[in-house]
């Protein structure tokens, strides 16, 4: 019976089959977070989520390159929205619709501005790795602290500002307040999730699995207790969603001054959606060893979000957690994201009924799963080899839950642009006997660095010349040419610029354990 | 069936994992019954709760006759009764609104709900602004006008917030006050604090006959706004003189409170104990709220004594002095606040004791 079985999912773990799998998967995934994030971040009714986790799935797999992207709503973007919208109409009534739908249309047209304008679009590779890694790693973190309530059956805490404080406060009161029944239900997903995980061949059904044990779970207490007395939430039935919904944007004249106030807003909600898809694919990049450039992200995002608000969508952007789980699942096409739209198409079509006994706690158990996956401990093992990596990754881990999301990636980057100028000011330089090799910049930043160490070799009046070597220069700006220009004039000062391949072979040859630190290297020698 | 990998690290993990949520789910157990006990357990009622919940006739029974309407309208309004378990309810959200930091319970923490760990600060309590243990009565035992009633709060629940336009229901209002009067966080909606706190309001209104839906003088503040004065504007150095010569004496020169033995007796109305930035309170933020509370609360039985104008000014003073930021100023702005805090009130207080003014005296923050 057991090699039956697990010969029927070999074959099933086809190419294809595994592919559709995946879409299931991830179509199951993304179907309460879809519902979570629309009403209880964005303020908007669930179908904005359940269309964007179709349509903006589907067009951005078939307009993205990129093996392992899926798109679809976005807990940040939800988050940006609400905030951005609450003084401007009461949240799920139609004028809060309408500016919606304008709000995600202006963003649409910027993230096409940073298609359009080059520099722009390169100004998002600044997210460097440790800062996208931060990021998800916060995130992770943010998700299942998020899920506490919900998890114990609890109302969301609204409060958005002192993250961790507030999350603190949704333990206390799961332990004291919660639900037990919710608290039964979620913990029956979580087991049944995580002890399924630890099998090979259930691996990639754990997600599943875990939500049928606690629909069964929660169908059981109902039938026994009746739903008036466990007070369990379930999901909404959506089964009388359509394909499409047409929705306009509100863009009267009565509504200018609001639309007005509401474009940094928009600004914030274009640039976080891009930077997290910049981020997901360079990483993506890396892990899945196919190179896709980020304009293609870029590409695929913006045209995608200047559709969406025709169609009562949230914006799409990419998906951390839900690519984390399709690179987990060794996903290997297009057809994986693309399948996952279908299905959730077909779900909500044919299966509304059946998705609206889904109890929300065994949602957020998952959401809690997914949170966790999010955080990969070989990823901050790796940043925290290196000093200056490991400050630049803790910084935006924190202040994702300090400043926020766009908090992280302003406050991660500019960590990042000023660790790298630091670097660039402190250039090998070595003095040799009467030879002083200069490695790296010359520029204003460094040169006071290589400045001192000439003077002190100028002083020493054991040599009658000094050699300049700058053979392992590779930029000297302006301020450097005149700088050398000056030195030029010194009678006891001769240039090296020797390019002959007998340094580099020297280098390469003697005390490898030193090139390795650099930086060691240069202070020892300073 | 093949498992992912073996081994004995990952067995160790997964049953940390697993002992985790157990033990997480063994402590859940105990609190939960913890609370259920509380909930049983008889209510020691503070002094100015015993004694209105008295005048009222709180006890259990099949109906509720109000012994203040039949009083005051000479006819018996005859409602459902209350168990039990509602009115111990009741009791315990009359102690919370009386003293919310427990200074008058054995055992602050569980009598009164862990409230102090939803308030930063050792001053704020309910009855504070809610005054008269939220049912303020004039000498005449009518209710006052612009008192903030929790009883007509109740009767007007689910009603728009005039400010962001949004449906607000009595329980998430209460969960305001929480954020920023009480400079502080929202305890969860389903929390003891905020059913037992309803249960006394929704008590009070019944005992007062209020009716449902109506709006009573006593709902909210009477706002005083700029254009209700002679207009001579709002004076920061007028408001000075006046806090000076009226609130001083209680809330101390830098409006820091008074601390008796560890006790508060009169509430910061600045520093770290305050209301914070974003409360409405704050004359910067709300500029009507503060002066209408102050023209028909404050002095503490001098009320009425104040001008519109003094008003005004009093409260464009006090929301100038040094207090926490507000939930959404952001990390940077609470840092700056905590910072002002901290180094301007020795600094006033050293250059008043160097010019003569005042002699120093006990803030007791």
């Amino acid at each position: 019976m057991r090699q039956a079985v697990s010969t029927w999912l070999t074959l099933r773990a086809g190419p294809i089959g595994n592919e559709l799998l995946i879409g299931l998967t991830l179509a199951i995934v993304v179907l309460p977070q879809a519902v979570a994030f629309s009403t209880t971040l964005a303020g908007l009714p669930s179908y904005f989520g359940i269309y964007c986790a179709v349509w903006g799935v589907l067009f951005t797999a078939l307009l993205n390159p990129s093996r392992v992207f899926h798109g679809g709503p976005n807990s940040t973007q939800s988050a940006v929205i609400g905030v951005t919208l609450l003084p401007v109409a009461p949240q799920f009534g139609p004028d809060y619709i309408g500016y919606a739908l304008t709000l995600f249309l202006l963003a649409g047209m910027i993230q096409l501005l940073f298609l359009a304008i080059r520099p722009l679009g390169r100004f998002l590779d600044f997210v460097s790795e440790p800062v996208a890694n931060g990021m998800i790693c916060g995130i992770g973190l943010y998700m299942i602290f998020k899920s506490f309530p919900p998890f114990a059956g609890l109302p969301v805490n609204t409060q958005v500002e002192w993250r961790l404080w507030i999350a603190w406060q949704s333990f206390l009161a799961v332990l004291e307040i919660g639900n037990m029944h919710a608290i039964h239900i979620g913990l029956i997903t979580l087991l049944v999730t995580v002890i399924t995980r630890q099998f090979k061949a259930l691996r990639n059904w754990a997600i599943l699995l875990g939500i049928i044990a606690g629909t069964l779970y929660s169908e059981y207490l109902n039938a026994h207790l009746g739903i008036g007395e466990t007070l369990v939430e379930q999901t909404a039935n959506i089964s009388p969603a359509g394909f499409v919904y047409p929705s306009l944007p509100l863009l009267s004249q009565e509504a200018m001054p609001d639309i007005i106030s509401i474009i940094p807003g928009a600004i914030t909600l274009a640039l976080l959606g891009l930077f997290q898809t910049v981020a997901a694919m360079r990483l993506m990049n890396r892990k899945s060893g196919q190179f896709v450039d980020a304009r293609h992200g870029i590409f695929a995002d913006a045209v995608s979000n200047c559709v969406l608000p025709f169609i009562s969508a949230l914006p799409t952007c990419a998906s951390f957690n839900r690519m984390s789980l399709m690179q987990a699942m060794n996903t290997s096409s297009r057809l994986a994201a693309a399948s996952s739209a279908l299905f959730l198409l077909a779900l909500v079509g044919f299966f509304g009924e059946y998705i609206a006994i889904i109890p929300v706690p065994a949602m957020a158990a998952i959401i809690m799963v997914v949170g966790a996956n999010m955080i990969d401990w070989s990823d901050i093992k790796a940043h925290f080899q290196h000093r200056p990596e490991a400050i630049v990754f803790s910084a935006s881990f924190l202040s994702v839950h300090v400043f926020g999301l766009f908090g992280a990636v302003i406050c991660g980057s500019l960590l990042a642009l000023v660790y790298a100028k630091w670097e660039k000011a402190h250039p090998n330089v070595t003095l040799e006997g009467n030879v002083l090799r200069i490695r790296g910049n010359i520029y204003y930043g460094s040169l006071p660095v290589i400045e001192s160490l000439y003077h002190r070799a100028n002083n020493d009046r054991r040599f009658d010349e000094l050699i300049v070597d700058f053979s392992a220069v590779h930029h000297i700006d302006p301020e450097g040419i005149r700088w050398l220009a000056e030195i030029g004039r010194n009678d006891r000062v001769r240039f090296a610029e020797r390019r002959n391949g007998q340094d580099r072979r020297d280098d390469a040859g003697g005390r490898p354990g030193e090139r390795k630190r650099k930086d060691r290297r240069r202070r020892q020698a300073l | 069936m093949k498992l992912l990998a073996t081994g004995w690290g990952k067995a160790a993990r997964l049953a940390l994992l697993i002992g985790t949520l157990l033990a997480l789910y063994i402590l859940a157990q105990a609190r939960h019954d913890e609370r259920a006990h509380i909930r049983e357990q008889a209510v020691k009622l503070t002094p100015g709760c015993a004694d209105k919940l008295a005048r009222y006739g709180l006890a259990a029974g099949a109906s509720y006759t109000s012994p203040y309407a039949l009083a005051h309208s000479g006819q018996a309004s005859i409602k459902r009764g209350y168990s039990t378990e509602d009115v111990r309810a009741i009791q315990r959200g009359c102690n919370i609104i009386d003293d919310l930091q427990g200074q008058l319970a054995a055992d602050p923490a569980r009598e009164r709900w862990n409230s102090t760990r939803f308030v930063r600060g050792t001053h704020t309590s309910c009855d504070h602004c809610h005054q008269g243990i939220g049912d303020k009565q004039t000498a005449a035992g009518a209710p006052q006008a612009g008192s903030l009633s929790l009883a007509a709060s109740w009767v007007m629940a689910d009603m728009y917030d005039q400010f962001t336009g949004i449906l607000l229901p009595y329980e998430l209002r209460q969960m305001q006050c929480y954020i920023n009067s009480s400079n502080g966080y929202k305890p969860n909606v389903a929390d003891d604090l905020i059913r037992d706190v309803t249960a006394y309001s929704r008590f009070l209104a019944a005992a007062l006959d209020l009716r449902f839906g109506n709006h009573y003088a006593e709902q909210g503040i009477d706002e005083v706004t700029a254009s209700s004065t002679l207009k001579r504007g709002d004076d920061y150095v007028r408001g000075a003189a006046r806090y000076k010569e009226k609130c001083a004496h209680c809330h101390g020169p830098q409006g820091l409170g008074t601390v008796v033995d560890g006790k508060m007796q009169y509430p910061a109305v600045a520093g770290p104990n305050a209301f914070n930035q974003q409360s409405r309170n704050n004359f910067s933020f709300v500029s009507t709220i503060l002066p209408g509370f102050l023209c028909r609360n404050m002095p503490l039985g001098e009320e009425g004594s104040l001008s519109k104008q003094d008003c005004r000014d009093i409260a464009f003073y006090v929301s100038n002095m040094p207090r926490p930021a507000g939930d959404k100023d952001g990390p940077l702005a609470a840092l700056w606040q905590q910072l002002m805090m901290r180094v301007m009130p020795p600094l006033i207080q050293a250059v008043d004791t160097w010019q003569g003014h005042d002699a120093p005296r006990d803030t007791g923050t």
